[in-house]
């Protein structure tokens, strides 16, 4: 690509550090950090839920866990009117 | 250099100079975004949190060929890279060709979709929203034109269904070979990364996580970006362009785990479609079974799904005596946006699919009006739903 000078410059620099970057996020180390994240951040999500959850429970209010639970089985619901509905036809 | 070309040079970067201060200002302001998906549509079906968009055609431009061109787009990202922005969008190439477009938009997944399954899309959703279609368009046949991951629910549907009357199958980006994939399916396929690990509270995998595996591919090369729209930030089209792409790049969608599993265990680890078949509910479904002409479309530099794992459709999909390959320079986007995508792309795939159309010169002028006059208003049924025509202004 023509253009100016520092252009071409900063293209050669990312390239001169990207390529070793590139080579450690696709090394297995990092996949299976990125597996730990993604674990610890659940688990770390589960106990502020639980605790606020306990909280609401305490007041007999619904928790966000509860409403999910209950839109999941609306859902459930609506998909087997759809099937029921196609079996009809 | 003559006095008069110099002064003209330096008026010339003097003018560049105000140009990228006030547009430098409007991008760190994030005003003046450009607006995406502009192209005039009408939903004419929903189900669940999909929806079935039919764009307007522009007079003078009319349709002029069928059957009706319906795009299946990706379960992970946003539709409208395909109709990014006015001048720049392969929906408006094609409506502007004389093509009825219609767009298989599956909308923003919640814990409600979190069991949506590979089947939900496919035996579900796809066929209620091509019975839409027929009754739209009083078309029996479409050419169904599936982008990423809409491909392989395209081309499972058109060989899993006898009913399915596809004229067309256009694949576009679509992985068969699972084996030839980047690195985040590659660990996913030695069970570093487990699906498990992936979904979140609600049952799906959040948008960030579909971003961050994207951004992973390679991660620094938004300083070259960054640096090519310095240099070109006099451009109001440039930055217009830039942004615009920025923004779907950042703009992923949940992906139900339910589908996650399913495409983990028999598409990346069992690599089941290289085989040419896969179990779907009670029954296998033979790739070899799709009917129609069969284009598969795959980009040279494509990084997301790269050639190789596209190319084994010519080996797979569909009659071998009606496969048709088109190669494309330009990566995973130039489907839909880009110059590539304006040179190569969008003429390219207009043309081969008109050619694999009936012309329609004057007679279905009438039969295919707008959905706004031809749709009659129903009251909705659960999940599968026939909407009074709902006209959408960009977003």
């Amino acid at each position: 690509m023509s253009g100016p000078l520092w252009l071409a410059v900063v293209h050669k620099v990312e390239r001169a550090i990207g390529e070793p970057v590139e080579t450690a996020v696709h090394s297995d180390t990092y996949f299976d950090a990125v597996a730990e994240a993604m674990r610890l951040r659940r688990r770390a999500i589960g106990a502020v839920e639980g605790v606020s959850r306990r909280c609401l429970h305490l007041l007999n209010l619904p928790a966000g866990t509860d409403l999910r639970r209950v839109r999941e089985q609306l859902s459930r619901i609506e998909r087997r009117l759809i099937e029921l509905e196609d079996e009809r036809a | 250099m003559n006095p008069g070309d110099l002064i003209g040079r330096v008026n010339r970067d003097v003018e560049r100079s105000l140009l990228r201060a006030r547009n430098g200002l409007r991008y760190v302001r994030g005003s003046h975004r450009p607006t995406l998906g502009t192209t005039p549509k009408d939903v004419v079906w929903r189900g669940g949190r999909a929806e079935l968009w039919r764009y307007r055609t522009r007079p003078p431009a009319r349709v002029r060929y069928g059957p009706p061109v319906v795009i299946v787009h990706s379960l992970v990202s946003r539709s409208y890279i395909l109709d990014l922005r006015p001048g720049n969008s392969t929906v408006e190439f094609l409506v502007d060709a004389g093509l009825d477009v219609f767009m298989l938009d599956w909308g923003v997944p919640d814990e409600r979709d979190a069991d949506n399954t590979l089947e939900t899309y496919v035996d579900g959703y796809l066929p209620r929203a091509l019975a839409a279609v027929r009754r739209e368009t009083g078309r029996p046949d479409v050419t169904l034109a599936g982008y990423c991951l809409g491909g392989v629910i395209a081309a499972l549907y058109a060989a899993g269904h006898e009913e399915a009357n596809v004229r067309n199958l256009v694949l576009m980006a679509t992985p068969i070979d699972f084996g030839a994939m980047g690195p985040m399916v590659a660990a996913l396929r030695e069970g570093r990364l487990n699906a498990s690990d992936l979904v979140d509270e609600t049952g799906n995998v959040p948008p960030d996580v579909l971003y961050s595996g994207f951004f992973m591919l390679a991660p620094t090369t938004e300083i070259a970006q960054k640096a090519t729209l310095l240099e070109h930030l006099w451009n109001d089209e440039f930055v217009e362009g830039f942004q615009a792409m920025a923004q779907w790049t950042r703009d992923h969608v949940p992906f139900p785990g339910a589908a996650l599993r399913q495409v983990v265990e028999l598409l990346v680890r069992d690599n089941a479609l290289v085989s040419g078949s896969l179990r779907l509910g009670d029954r296998s479904v033979h790739l070899g079974r799709a009917r129609g002409d069969v284009l598969v479309a795959m980009a040279e530099r494509d990084t997301v799904v790269p050639a190789a794992a596209t190319e084994l459709a010519l080996d797979l999909v569909g009659d071998p005596e009606r496969r048709h390959a088109l190669r494309l320079p330009g990566g995973h986007v130039t489907f839909g946006a880009g110059k590539s995508a304006r040179r190569h792309t969008m003429p390219r795939l207009a043309e081969w699919i008109t050619t694999h159309s009936d012309q329609d010169p004057e007679t279905k002028e009438q039969g295919w009006t707008s959905a706004a006059s031809s749709l009659p208003i129903a009251p909705p049924s659960s999940g599968s739903s026939r909407p009074s025509p709902t006209r959408i202004a960009p977003s």
